[in-house]
């Protein structure tokens, strides 16, 4: 009788994980939350008024009543699925990152799961642009590509930098280890040696959330938003809920990596918290440089990550080894 | 541990290499009956799958060695004077993905070789070629590995030039013939040498006398064995005829020659290196395992960015996977040597299925050649989800078997540079990024073959015929089972074959009697400890989850989309495809326009790549014996 009921209790568990927190619902709302919160700032920082906080909100909402239109030339199975698959592979990418103390999966996650997960949205929208048969797309496919080879490599560095770090004597790969070697010591962010890894970050999540100054495989002025130049209503909603999402993602990957450990002994505070480490994350890594660049262009994007941002990465990988 | 003469199991390797030779000569002796000759084939390879599977239980999971006397001629006086047919955990591994790939691959040859003509001899060289792999990596004995390496070697050089007609494949052929031979002419050199050192030849013997005697001479029969069986590996620098080879043969040999053929390869540096020198301790060793494997692995990916052809594509990413493998092996942990087996099977898998997708491509449209190509998903559904399994498995997406295998290697890599220098932590860095490539180039084959614009010309073409099409679903679906349930596979398959490579006194002592090995060998330990500990976390069940969510949302978005654009048969300009004013014929985004940015930023690099693959086949050859002649310096500097 107590087995059963332990069953169906962990079921739930699970179902509340998925579907509301940090699952779902959650990471839906918070991140069409940080995307307003985006949009407002960088209007303000423009001088403009900016939309309500609510608007990406209202986009999505507004976008699933539409019309979706498949092209004529589209692959149309691959040309539907890829949004879904690139929401579902985001959804399960936050229950292995613990958000203030919380992991939905209780082992702890991994961070090299977290890095090959995190290339599946990406593909996702590559997949179905490339399957919507337009040249934009195509186009804009190869560039979100070269975007992926551009921030695996100082992302890679990080990781094994922070995962060193933690270790250690040994390394770890583990996010719950992460968070467990801050919680006992300090936030690496205050760790000189890790610093210039943290402000590789900062460069990084941009890249992967696909944000101004690195959407060159978007490029709205040049390419017609490339890979969804040829996406209309529910799935195009779905894709700009991804993106949203994203930023979610990787502002918490940060916390988690950087900021991790912080706690005030109570959850739900923590959990607050973490959302407004987030928020600043956004802030300051998204919304900043939004305001204040040009986009990079396609080859300059490649080098400078292949250079500077792993550069910067190298050395704290360097420094953690060796001091 | 010893079986008595009447055990049933211990006929059964012999029997399997047995009946895939008889099943050569018998599809000879059925002549123009095509029936009869593909049915021979079909039971041959069949039977062989189903010895090995049997003995999965007595072998893998109560841990027996089975060992053979040929004739019955069995040791004498210590001495091992007769052939041993010895099946430990490790050989049974790569005997049977030997089998499952070359049983796929027979089956889907039925349809796919229709066109051909001159079928009569292909399934002779087909199972000469299967016969000779499995009785590499069955045997114990050095000098009939080295027959049975001709007779592969051979075989595979008549199927590579099987299309008289296409003179690629005769120029590839002739390539191979002479390269391989590099190989062929290194292994008889290492194993004469080691046969004036050892006076025997019987593997298990040589295990116990060898190790600890480091002498010029057997040093110099340890780069030569490493050289010979790195050739047939095709690892770099003899990577540049497996491209040539792989991508003029016809697919269903393609499969054998990459999935295969390569991993006889792997087996014989494992033997060498772990049993018959016990030079794996040795960190020089390791060293210019981790370096040769990290080598193949970036340039052959590098070169796959670059190439034109569907399959030259697959045979570059083939060597690019077996550097991960070799990489893996060289790290001598536990951990290492659990995934660069774990990517063996994987790749086995993975590849075999892309090959076989690329002869479906071929199959259906003629050409391989990604610019001609375009647009296929919508007329072959099924082998765009095909190759989009083998390219997510290959690229190492989550929850697809290349994940866990690779993250086995990142982590395996990663603990070594904990333990030792920071130098491992660029290797997992490479691997990484080779990884990232490696996906890079499977998403321009699915741009310019099954997405993108459709070529016009290619009017009516369909998926192929159910009984290609099977085969392929075999592999796929085996593809996401030794993802999905990696415990299983690591519990029953992977983790006695890792347990058997570290385990070389076992492996003598079922040969030699029990106790030869503690009395003949200078020492004794095991290497080191065959304990798998994970430094991470990853539960592929979790992963039923997303699946579940995933097919939610198909079905979901499925009906959202059938309700939403209800439209009539003709199409309309809402329909058609945004140009941006230009004709769509004049915007067409082919295969080698893609990923510019980065192409640009290493132009130098690839530039240089591409002119040193000269295609040429004195360069390779000079390739080949400078590499050679560097593994000879080097190992006779460093051990």
């Amino acid at each position: 009788m107590d087995i059963m009921n332990i069953d169906i209790m962990d079921i739930l568990m699970y179902a509340v994980y998925i579907l509301i927190f940090p699952g779902l619902l959650f990471t839906c709302v918070f991140g069409l939350w940080l995307a307003g919160i985006d949009r407002k700032v960088v209007a303000r920082m423009q001088h403009r008024k900016g939309p309500p906080l609510a608007q990406p909100a209202y986009d999505f909402l507004k976008l699933l009543g539409k019309e979706c239109i498949v092209p004529d030339g589209a692959a149309r199975i691959t040309f539907l699925a890829a949004p879904w698959l690139g929401l579902a592979s985001l959804v399960v990418t936050v229950l292995f990152i613990p958000i203030g103390g919380l992991q939905a999966f209780g082992t702890g996650g991994d961070t090299v799961v977290i890095l090959y997960l995190l290339t599946i949205p990406t593909l996702a929208m590559i997949l179905g642009g490339s399957a919507s048969g337009s040249p934009f797309a195509g186009v804009g496919s190869s560039r979100t590509m070269v975007a992926i080879m551009s921030y695996e490599l100082p992302l890679i560095l990080i990781i094994l930098a922070v995962g060193k770090a933690a270790g250690g004597y040994g390394v770890t790969f583990s996010l719950g280890q992460i968070t467990l070697f801050q919680y006992l010591t300090a936030p690496f962010i205050l760790d000189w040696r890790l610093v210039p890894a943290a402000i590789a970050m900062l460069f990084v999540i941009p890249c992967e959330v696909g944000q101004h100054p690195f959407d060159v495989g978007e490029a709205e002025t040049e390419i017609c938003e490339g890979p969804l130049v040829e996406y209309s209503g529910a799935p195009l909603a779905v894709f700009k809920l991804s993106h949203a999402i994203k930023m979610f993602v990787m502002t918490a990957l940060f916390s988690a990596l950087f900021l991790g450990g912080v706690t005030t002994g109570m959850l739900w505070l923590d959990i607050v918290l973490t959302l407004a480490f987030c928020s600043v994350v956004t802030l300051v890594c998204m919304s900043l440089l939004h305001a204040i660049s040009a986009r990079f262009r396609v080859e300059q994007l490649f080098k400078f990550f292949w250079t500077v941002v792993s550069g910067l990465a190298l050395v704290s990988l360097l420094l953690v080894w060796f001091c | 541990m010893s079986y008595n003469v009447y055990n049933v199991y211990m006929h059964f390797p012999v029997l399997a290499i047995m009946t895939l030779f008889v099943g050569a000569f018998c599809v000879t002796l059925a002549g123009k009956h095509e029936k009869v000759r593909n049915v021979i084939a079909g039971c041959a390879v069949l039977i062989s799958f189903t010895l090995l599977a049997l003995l999965v239980k007595p072998v893998m999971i109560d841990g027996n060695i089975i060992t053979y006397w040929m004739g019955n001629w069995e040791p004498v006086e210590g001495y091992a004077i007769g052939i041993a047919i010895e099946v430990d955990a490790l050989s049974l591994f790569f005997g049977l993905l030997i089998t499952i790939a070359v049983a796929c691959s027979c089956f889907y040859s039925y349809q796919y070789m229709k066109q051909d003509d001159a079928r009569g001899s292909y399934f002779t060289l087909y199972l000469m070629l299967s016969g000779g792999v499995l009785g590499i990596v069955l045997s114990g004995d050095l000098f009939n590995i080295y027959v049975m390496l001709e007779v592969m070697t051979f075989a595979a050089v008549g199927l590579t030039a099987f299309r008289t007609w296409n003179p690629n494949a005769r120029e590839a052929a002739f390539k191979y013939l002479v390269v391989g031979s590099i190989g062929s002419t290194c292994a008889l050199l290492g194993t004469a040498l080691v046969y004036a050192q050892c006076h025997t030849l019987n593997l298990a013997q040589i295990s116990a006398i060898l190790p600890g005697n480091l002498n010029p001479t057997t040093i110099l029969a340890f780069a030569l064995l490493f050289a010979g069986f790195g050739c047939k590996s095709f690892m770099f620098p003899f990577h540049p005829i497996a491209a040539d080879a792989h991508g003029a043969a016809p697919s269903s040999v393609s499969v054998l020659i990459s999935g295969v053929f390569t991993k006889t390869g792997v087996y014989g540096i494992i033997r060498v290196c772990y049993f018959l020198f016990r030079s794996m301790g040795l960190t020089s060793v390791q060293t210019m395992l981790v370096f040769i494997g990290c080598l193949s692995m970036f340039v052959c990916v590098t070169m796959a960015l670059n190439q034109h052809d569907f399959k030259r594509l697959l045979a570059f990413h083939s060597i690019s996977q077996i550097g991960y493998i070799l990489t893996s092996l060289g790290l001598c942990t536990a951990l290492g040597i659990a995934g660069g087996l774990y990517h063996a099977i994987n790749h086995t898998l993975f590849k075999g299925l892309l090959f076989l997708t690329a002869g479906s491509v071929l199959y259906a449209t003629g050409t391989t050649y990604l610019e001609k190509l375009g647009g296929l998903a919508r007329k072959m559904p099924q082998t765009t989800a095909l190759f989009l399994i083998g390219a997510f498995s290959i690229s190492g997406i989550p929850p697809f078997n290349g994940f866990y295998s690779k993250w086995i290697i990142y982590q395996a890599t990663f603990e070594k540079a904990a333990g030792g220098s920071i130098g491992y932590a660029l290797v997992t860095v490479v691997c990484v990024v080779t990884s990232v490539l490696t996906l890079a180039s499977f998403i321009k084959v699915g741009h310019s073959v099954f997405f993108g614009q459709a070529n016009p010309e290619l009017g009516n073409v369909k998926d192929p015929p159910l009984g290609m099409r099977v085969p392929m679903w075999i592999l796929a679906t085996l593809c996401v089972l030794t993802g999905l349930f990696p415990d299983l596979m690591l519990r029953y398959i992977i983790g006695p074959a890792t347990a058997a490579v570290l385990n070389s006194v076992g492996y003598i002592d079922a040969a030699m009697g029990a106790g030869y090995a503690e009395a003949h060998l200078a020492d004794p330990s095991l290497l080191a400890a065959p304990q798998l500990i994970s430094i991470g976390a990853w539960q592929p069940a979790s992963w039923l989850v997303l699946f579940v969510i995933v097919l939610l949302a198909v079905f979901l978005c499925s009906l959202l989309s059938r309700g939403n654009s209800a439209r009539g048969l003709e199409s309309d300009a809402k329909h058609a495809v945004f140009f941006g004013g230009e004709r769509a014929e004049y915007s067409h985004i082919s295969g080698g326009d893609l990923f510019w940015g980065f192409k640009h930023n290493l132009r130098g690099y690839l530039g240089f790549m591409s002119r040193v693959h000269t295609g040429v086949t004195n360069d390779y050859v000079l390739w080949g014996v400078t590499a050679t002649a560097v593994i000879i310096a080097y190992c006779f500097v460093t051990m």
